[in-house]
């Protein structure tokens, strides 16, 4: 059984954006040697999500568009107080649920040394409050 | 665009090289979001339309046993970036303070002073400070005084009530200070002061509950009108955002969408700061 993990850092460029990782994510599995297992991808953080979808600017828009009107930056927030542990207050309650509703991981199975996924399916890292340099975590299990 | 008020805390190339930062930054500062590269504070000023920051230290070396960054590391850090402009501390209390003022200004070209009368456990009024007073007003920069309520930890807001700056702004009328987050709680006090004494400004970075949107639309059109602002202050209130304690961008849409005119944002997000940095005549 080989486990490899990388934390790879995303340098996120915008306020809200998807970032296509998918080709890092191809080349980790490539790296690692596995030849048959599965790759988890999970981001390292609460307002900044993993999704999969198609690889296309108007779906990357649509995304960003709707989960801002499902959970909008402004808001009757109980969020929006001082946080001691930060040193600064909250108020980005927007943003944590937008990225419950895209959820913080994918998974695809990986065989033949390659990842098992549809022709169309690409691998996001989705930030919805930056920018900022971001971690996420590809890890590949298998033998 | 010109954000007054920013704080280096979080650049990982000034901590990798000066890993004491990282414990100032937590322990004095306290602040804890993550350390991120210096990438990150330019894409934080373009995402919210600054072209420029000023960056702030604090020198608490009597009261706290170090700086809130040193003079040379605010100058290294405006090498690295001309987008930068750099502040000086001093200890204000120190004998040596006018003279390392001047050093900061004539030999690391830094292009004003900033005071933290809580952090530095000093009151605004005590003449014995007003040595450094004189030697800003000879160098012709300004003073950015935090003024009203820190959230540094062990920080007292008595030292940076408004009504403590009347007096060096009566004794100093050709320099100018800043009185920085609005001096909240203090808002109308600050106002009351901006009023009398021109060379009294005051810096938008004010965020003590809710969010910058409500927050700021509580001080600028409750706690003073903003009629105060648009038609009597419009030439003394400067944008600032108090970086990384707030995001810029968040600090900018709120006082973008408080109400003011067109010309009056122009000053308040530019005009004001070059003129208080010595880049165009009042």
């Amino acid at each position: 059984m080989k486990i490899k993990l990388e934390k790879l850092e995303v340098q996120t460029r915008k306020d809200q954006e998807l970032v296509d990782i998918t080709s890092e994510v191809e080349r980790v599995v490539r790296e690692s040697g596995v030849k048959n297992g599965v790759v988890n991808i999970l981001t390292m953080h609460t307002s900044s999500g993993i999704i999969v979808t198609e690889g296309l600017p108007c779906l990357e828009m649509d995304v960003l568009n709707k989960l801002g009107e499902l959970a909008p930056d402004q808001g009757n927030y109980y969020h929006n107080r001082y946080l001691d542990i930060d040193g600064r207050l909250g108020f980005n309650a927007g943003a944590h649920l937008r990225a419950m509703l895209s959820g913080y991981n994918a998974f695809f199975p990986v065989e033949d040394g390659k990842i098992v996924k549809g022709s169309r399916q690409r691998v996001y890292f989705a930030e919805f409050d930056g920018p900022l340099a971001r971690t996420c975590c590809i890890q590949v299990i298998g033998e | 665009m010109i954000d007054f008020h920013t704080h280096p805390l979080l650049v990982r190339e000034m901590i990798k090289k000066y890993p004491e930062l990282a414990a100032t930054a937590r322990e004095l500062f306290a602040i804890g979001n993550n350390f991120q590269p210096l990438e990150t504070f330019h894409l934080q000023m373009e995402v919210a339309g600054i072209s420029r920051a000023v960056l702030l230290p604090i020198d608490a070396s009597r009261t706290k046993g170090r700086k809130i960054y040193s003079n040379e590391q605010i100058a290294e850090l405006c090498r690295m970036s001309k987008r930068f402009i750099g502040f000086a501390s001093v200890d204000p209390l120190k004998k040596s303070a006018a003279r390392d003022l001047e050093n900061a200004v004539k030999k690391l070209k830094l292009r004003g002073l900033k005071l933290s009368p809580g952090t530095q456990e000093f009151y605004p009024n005590d003449t014995k400070v007003f040595p450094v007073y004189e030697k800003a007003q000879e160098l012709g920069i300004p003073i950015l005084f935090h003024a009203g309520m820190s959230w540094e930890p062990g920080v007292k807001a008595k030292f940076g009530q408004p009504i403590h700056f009347e007096d060096v702004a009566a004794a100093f009328p050709k320099l100018n200070i800043v009185l920085a987050h609005f001096a909240w709680p203090w808002v109308m006090e600050a106002v009351m002061l901006a009023l009398k004494y021109p060379n009294v400004n005051i810096d938008t970075s004010c965020l003590y509950f809710d969010n910058p949107v409500d927050f700021i639309s509580f001080v600028m059109t409750r706690q003073v009108p903003l009629t105060v602002i648009e038609r009597s202050l419009r030439k003394q209130i400067v944008f600032g955002s108090n970086y990384p304690r707030v995001e810029i961008k968040n600090m900018v849409k709120a006082v973008q969408s408080v109400g003011l005119s067109e010309g009056c944002l122009e000053l308040v997000f530019k005009e004001n700061a070059r003129r208080l940095l010595g880049e165009v005549s009042r």
